[in-house]
């Protein structure tokens, strides 16, 4: 019943159609009984009767009345279709949205191939249920009830007898619809995982084919397409053993009327005028009944889908907007952590962390790979909130800001590059939709993209491919460092951005942004001392926590880790110059 | 190689085609015989059901007004039993049709499947993925229905069709012949709404493909979305892209639903049209009453098939327009295919030779030129130049993941373009630039290298790559479930995984392409000590930007926009101060700057 409500929250925004619809199927259900009728009419009264002049206005009623009846059947089928392609689109509009701010702990947790069976499979069938389902129910039940009200208007008893039939109906509808809704659900999750499946294995193809790894993909994605089928038989598993019951147990009600109302009419508490309308009206009662079943496994596979969409509405970001958010424009870009504690899930990623970080400051990171440096800053556009301990920007706790003023001043370019299959230029403008072409070529130049841009095919309207491809991984890496820097931010975020990069191209993508640079606070990850090495504060990670910080030469001097690590680098430089002996 | 994007309609290459009917047809021939049972079976159920109005007739007729309650009783008896065998063939029905229905999904989405397998790079790497999937899982559920109920409800159909012509055939051949006048008209317009149908639906799928592929690259993408703050835009995107989905959904409907408003009209048309036939003809005495009572009995019977035919007919043009898209998938010829008389590769040494190699990813803008390269086995090959120079291209190649334009690659001597792909491909580790972790366990994705990999051997190629660590102070060590695309690893971690993963291999030829960009130095030189041993006997290509990684090569190949300008060993470079020593002062000089 919770998703007969909610489905009905969406169709009552068109509920004057969806009335409208309603009484057009009751008009058609009506006008469906004069043919039948009419045709009788004929044969008795113009070929039995022999009044020929009256065939002609019969048959002008008839064709006219076809055509009236098509007409609004016509209408009343695109009004549903209508009324459920409007719903659906609020919904579909609905779940986008709610998806586009869903945090990254759902997203951590969330299977792309689920979400898209939400989007696709589950939206289908509620699509069905509201373009069909729905009125073929009404349109049933009316004319079931209409039949059975005038069968009790003509002979009570008689009709009573065949409701004897109803309880055992009843009784098995009331079994399929529960026996049949959790094999729709075992469908639904089947079909996700179908989708998963298949979703990686176009995702990883390139790691398909490395390891020739045809064979063992073909495997894994049979044993699901399997499954789907294996599912989906057991829902035909149930039809196979309801469906047929309820189908017979339809056509039984004409078995007890020629029967209870033979012998009724044979000791005379029937006529037999009402014993043969009664036959006349017996469609109205079988054909409904028939359908039930079919429809209420309509209803249930609509619920199973219907639930999983909720479901998904339903799921909360942790991350959002506090009621009196700090709504400022401009962000100075003051950073300062104090005493972050941070851990996904059990495990402790980030401890104690404190520093202070001024606009027009650069702040390196560097550390072994897993100290928690891609999570530090992921706390600072508030992508996941700290345990204990704050994070503040301009004073102002993370929290506090309205998450997206708090994003608009930053910019970060993630570790992971991800580009849209859109051309290069609207790759560029990501975050700025509005930008001018010139403002897009000025981004790309500081980025040291413009010159390889330029050598594409289509320059930057080049389409790059999902993710990127069509890329080499340091053009990747400079078109997201282009995204970032056109949007002029207040605090730039560059994660890992140049590992890919050449020195030498990262020499000069490291000059020009010295000379943008100087109001905004800047974070730089890296594993390359010479990328962090002119930073105003360097903060050396290790397991979550800084073990290290300060200016490049302090943090030589101290001789702990980064020295270390300077060493490592450098040293093979030293012993080759005095090996060589050159300068 | 014009690449697609979510707000393009891709193009259908191939125009309508009767053959894909065709084609069709032999997914469902292995099912003949039970589909003939099936069918029989329904014309059991069909009998059974002309049944019982022939027994109400009886008992109104005769049982009632002469008061005979056993024979009534009987009457219902028999009515009972008809009831009992339609349910029973009901059961048969629903039974044997949905196990062949889903058995063709199944098949064809097999056939979908195995074909994406066996495509090139190029073929994924020229369209949004949600558009592949799409066409994989929900196009091939759309035929579902059609392929369950369709078939057997256009036989069954046709099947009383031809009962009653037969019927309507012998009571009176004209009066047949008027009931037929409808025909032309319904084929004429069937035959005008037939390409308009076809083309909305082509329509359709189109959009759904696109509505399908925006979804998904949103949701791949959502991280940046929101670090950009681009939700709304984002938000008015996605509406206007499913707002032309319902547009053409929309109109799809409005012209199929016209189809059966028609085949009404026609019928009731035609029926007056006997009507007055027979009526006149019985007046100069052509018919008797009876039989043109009879006969316009059935031919109200006789449009109901009709009208069913005709929705059956509706699917159909339906689903051509996802057929036309899966066929055209599971004919997709992929770019690299092994030679029909290719060989196995035998195991190899790993010598290597590149000879006089150009390649170009579009035709006319070459990637690589004149490319060659002689690696003895056993060898060390370092990469270095500028990105975009041409390196993973090089690498690409080697694993034939692309054709070459001219020039030859060859393994121990033997033209890489002459053996079987697999073969090729089993005896190389590689590890690609953009590490990609399955969804599962990372053991799973280790072991992703080599299928019969022990645990130990896992293991053991962890810690080689200095994984070993992280993964054993996760809660669930190596049983630990990493989602897809690796999401709880950092990417450092990822990249050690999927090292692992090529090193595991035990490949004789290891490609290691930026393996180690993420990866702080101490871990990385900690890999390289335990990694000496290892690739000790292995031909391996290691591409880094950090010189510090690649100084103790064999062969250092500096690349500069796609010609390979310099080659030596480190020291030899360096002697002869070229590009080599230019970019070794730089970073050198970059660090003692400090
Ligand atoms: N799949 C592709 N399709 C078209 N062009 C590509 C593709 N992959 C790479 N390129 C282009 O080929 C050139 C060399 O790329 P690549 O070999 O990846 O460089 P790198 O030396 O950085 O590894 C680049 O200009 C890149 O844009
Ligand atoms: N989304 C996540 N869920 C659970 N654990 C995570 C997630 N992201 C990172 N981790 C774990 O947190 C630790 C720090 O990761 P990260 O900050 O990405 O490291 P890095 O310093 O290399 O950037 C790692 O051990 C990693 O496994
Ligand atoms: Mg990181
Ligand atoms: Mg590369």
């Amino acid at each position: 019943m919770g998703s007969i409500r909610w489905i009905w929250g969406y169709i009552r925004n068109y509920k004057r159609r969806f009335f409208l619809g309603l009484f057009m199927a009751l008009v058609v259900a009506g006008l469906n009984m004069v043919n039948p009728w009419l045709s009788g009419r004929i044969i008795d009264e113009v070929i039995y009767g022999k009044q020929e002049n009256l065939l002609l206005p019969f048959l002008g009623v008839m064709i006219g009345i076809t055509l009236i009846r098509t007409v609004v059947r016509y209408s009343y089928q695109l009004v549903f279709e209508t009324v459920s392609q409007n719903s659906i689109f609020k919904i579909r509009e609905n779940l986008y949205d709610r998806l586009q701010h869903l945090d990254f702990s759902f997203y951590d947790k969330t299977k792309t191939g689920d979400i898209m069976a939400r989007m696709t499979g589950d939206m289908e069938a509620v699509r069905h249920f509201t373009a069909w389902t729905i009125y073929m129910i009404f349109e049933n039940a009316t004319i079931l009830l209409l039949a059975v009200g005038f069968m009790f208007y003509i002979h009570p008893p008689l009709a009573l007898c065949m409701l004897a039939v109803a309880p055992a109906i009843g009784f098995f509808a009331y079994r399929l619809a529960n026996t049949v809704r959790p094999t729709f659900s075992a469908i639904r999750e089947q079909f996700s995982r179908l989708n998963s499946v298949v979703q990686e294995n176009i995702s990883g193809n390139r790691v398909v084919k490395a390891f020739a790894r045809e064979d063992y993909e073909m495997e894994k994605f049979s044993v699901q397409n399997e499954a789907f089928k294996q599912r989906s038989l057991d829902s035909a598993r149930v039809w196979e053993r309801f469906l047929p019951v309820l189908d017979s147990l339809a056509g039984t009600l004409t078995v007890v009327m020629i029967f209870a109302g033979g012998i009724m009419v044979i000791n005379g508490s029937l006529t037999f005028g009402e014993l043969v309308t009664f036959n006349s009206l017996i469609w109205a009662l079988n054909n409904p009944m028939r359908m039930a079943g079919w429809l209420i496994n309509d209803v249930q596979r609509f619920i199973a889908s219907a639930e999983k969409i909720e479901d998904l509405l339903r799921v909360e970001p942790c991350i959002k907007n506090l009621p009196n958010s700090k709504k400022i424009d401009e962000l100075k870009g003051v950073v300062e952590f104090n005493s972050v504690g941070f851990s996904y899930g059990d495990e402790k990623v980030l401890k104690n962390i404190s520093f202070r970080a001024k606009p027009g400051e650069t702040v390196g990171i560097i550390g072994p790979t897993g100290a928690g440096k891609s999570t530090l800053i992921n706390l600072l556009s508030r992508f996941y909130d700290t345990d204990t301990g704050e994070v503040r920007v301009d004073g102002i706790n993370v929290k506090q800001w309205e998450i997206q003023k708090l994003r608009s001043n930053m910019a970060t370019v993630m570790q992971d590059i991800f580009l849209f299959s859109d051309t290069i230029e609207g790759n560029i403008a990501y975050g700025v939709p509005d930008a001018t072409v010139e403002e897009v070529i000025d981004a790309a130049k500081k980025a040291e993209a413009h010159e390889f841009i330029l050598e594409m095919p289509e320059q930057y309207d080049t389409i790059v491919g999902e993710r990127g491809v069509g890329l080499s991984g340091g053009q990747r890496q400079r078109i997201a460092l282009a995204r970032a820097l056109l949007k002029d931010p207040s605090i730039l975020i560059l994660d890992d951005t140049t590992s890919s990069v050449d020195m030498e191209t990262e020499l000069k993508i490291q000059k020009t942004l010295k000379s943008i640079l100087m109001e905004k606070t800047c974070f730089i990850i890296a594993h390359r001392i010479s990328s962090v090495k002119e930073a105003d504060l360097i903060l050396v990670m290790e397991d979550g926590k800084i073990i290290e910080q300060g200016t490049h030469s302090e943090l030589l001097a101290k001789k702990g880790y980064y020295h270390h690590v300077y060493q490592n680098q450098f040293g093979n430089f030293e012993n080759q110059h005095s090996q060589e002996g050159v300068s | 190689m014009a690449r697609n994007k979510f707000d393009v309609d891709e193009e259908l290459e191939s125009p309508f085609n009767p053959q894909h009917f065709k084609r069709m047809l032999t997914y469902i021939a292995p099912y003949r015989n039970r589909i003939i049972i099936t069918v029989i079976l329904m014309l059991v159920a069909s009998g059974a059901n002309l049944i019982g109005p022939f027994l109400i007739k009886q008992a109104i007729d005769t049982e009632i007004p002469d008061g005979d309650v056993s024979g009534l009783t009987l009457l219902a008896g028999i009515y009972l039993a008809a009831l009992i065998v339609t349910g029973i063939c009901m059961k048969f029905r629903i039974r044997i049709m949905s196990e062949i229905g889903q058995s063709i999904i199944k098949a064809i989405r097999k056939d979908l499947f195995e074909n994406l397998q066996k495509l090139s790079f190029s073929f994924y790497d020229s369209r949004p993925h949600g558009k592949i999937l799409v066409r994989v899982v929900n196009y091939v559920n759309s035929l579902s229905d059609l392929l369950s109920n369709g078939i057997i409800n256009l036989i069954t159909d046709l099947f009383s069709i031809a009962v009653i012509v037969g019927f309507m055939l012998a009571i009176d051949v004209k009066l047949t012949l008027y009931a037929m006048a409808g025909f032309p008209v319904l084929a004429g317009i069937i035959f005008i709404i037939k390409n308009a149908q076809r083309r909305a639906w082509q329509k359709l799928s189109n959009k759904q493909s696109n509505l399908n592929a925006y979804i998904h690259e949103s949701i791949n993408g959502i991280k940046i979305t929101q670090a950009f703050v681009r939700e709304e835009e984002n938000k008015q995107i996605f509406e206007e892209v499913s707002d032309s989905y319902r547009g053409s959904w929309m109109k799809a409907v409005r012209i199929q639903f016209l189809l059966w408003p028609s085949i009404e009209n026609i019928s009731v048309l035609t029926v007056s049209l006997v009507y007055i036939v027979g009526i006149s003809s019985i007046a100069n005495g052509g018919v008797t009453v009876g039989s043109l009572v009879a006969f316009i009995g059935y031919i109200w019977m006789f449009w109901a098939p009709l009208a069913n035919i005709g929705n059956f007919y509706n699917a159909i043009i339906n689903a051509m327009a996802y057929l036309e898209r899966i066929f055209e998938t599971i004919d997709e010829k992929p770019e690299v295919v092994s030679d029909p008389n290719a060989a196995e590769l035998k195991p190899i040494k790993g010598k290597v030779t590149f000879d006089d190699v150009t390649f170009a990813y579009e035709e006319g803008s070459p990637i690589l030129k004149n490319v060659s390269i002689d690696v003895k086995p056993g060898e060390t090959v370092a990469l270095v130049g500028a990105t975009g120079s041409g390196k993973t291209t090089i690498v690409s190649l080697l694993s034939r993941f692309y054709n070459v334009t001219d020039g030859q690659i060859k393994i121990d001597g033997v033209d890489i373009s002459t053996v079987t792909i697999p073969s090729l491909r089993k005896q190389m580790g590689i590890m690609l630039q953009d590490p990609f972790i399955f969804s599962g366990t990372i053991m799973d994705n280790i072991r992703y290298g080599r299928l019969d990999a022990t645990d130990e051997e896992v293991i053991e190629a962890a810690k080689t790559v200095q994984a070993h660590d992280f993964i054993s102070s996760l809660k669930d060590g190596y049983e630990t479930e990493v989602n897809e695309r690796g999401t709880r690893l950092s990417s450092g971690q990822r990249q050690l995984i999927s090292f692992a993963r090529a090193l595991l291999a035990d490949p004789k030829i290891l490609v290691l392409d930026e393996a180690t960009s993420s990866i702080d130095t101490e871990t990385e030189l900690a890999m390289q000590k335990g990694m000496e041993h290892l690739l000790e006997g292995r031909t391996s290509f290691i591409i880094a930007h950090r010189l510090s990684t690649i100084q103790n090569a064999d062969k250092i190949l500096f690349i500069d926009n796609g010609k390979i300008i310099e080659e030596g060993t480190h020291t030899e470079l360096l002697a002869r101060k070229g590009p080599y020593y230019k970019l070794y002062r730089s970073q050198s000089h970059s660090l003692a700057a400090g």
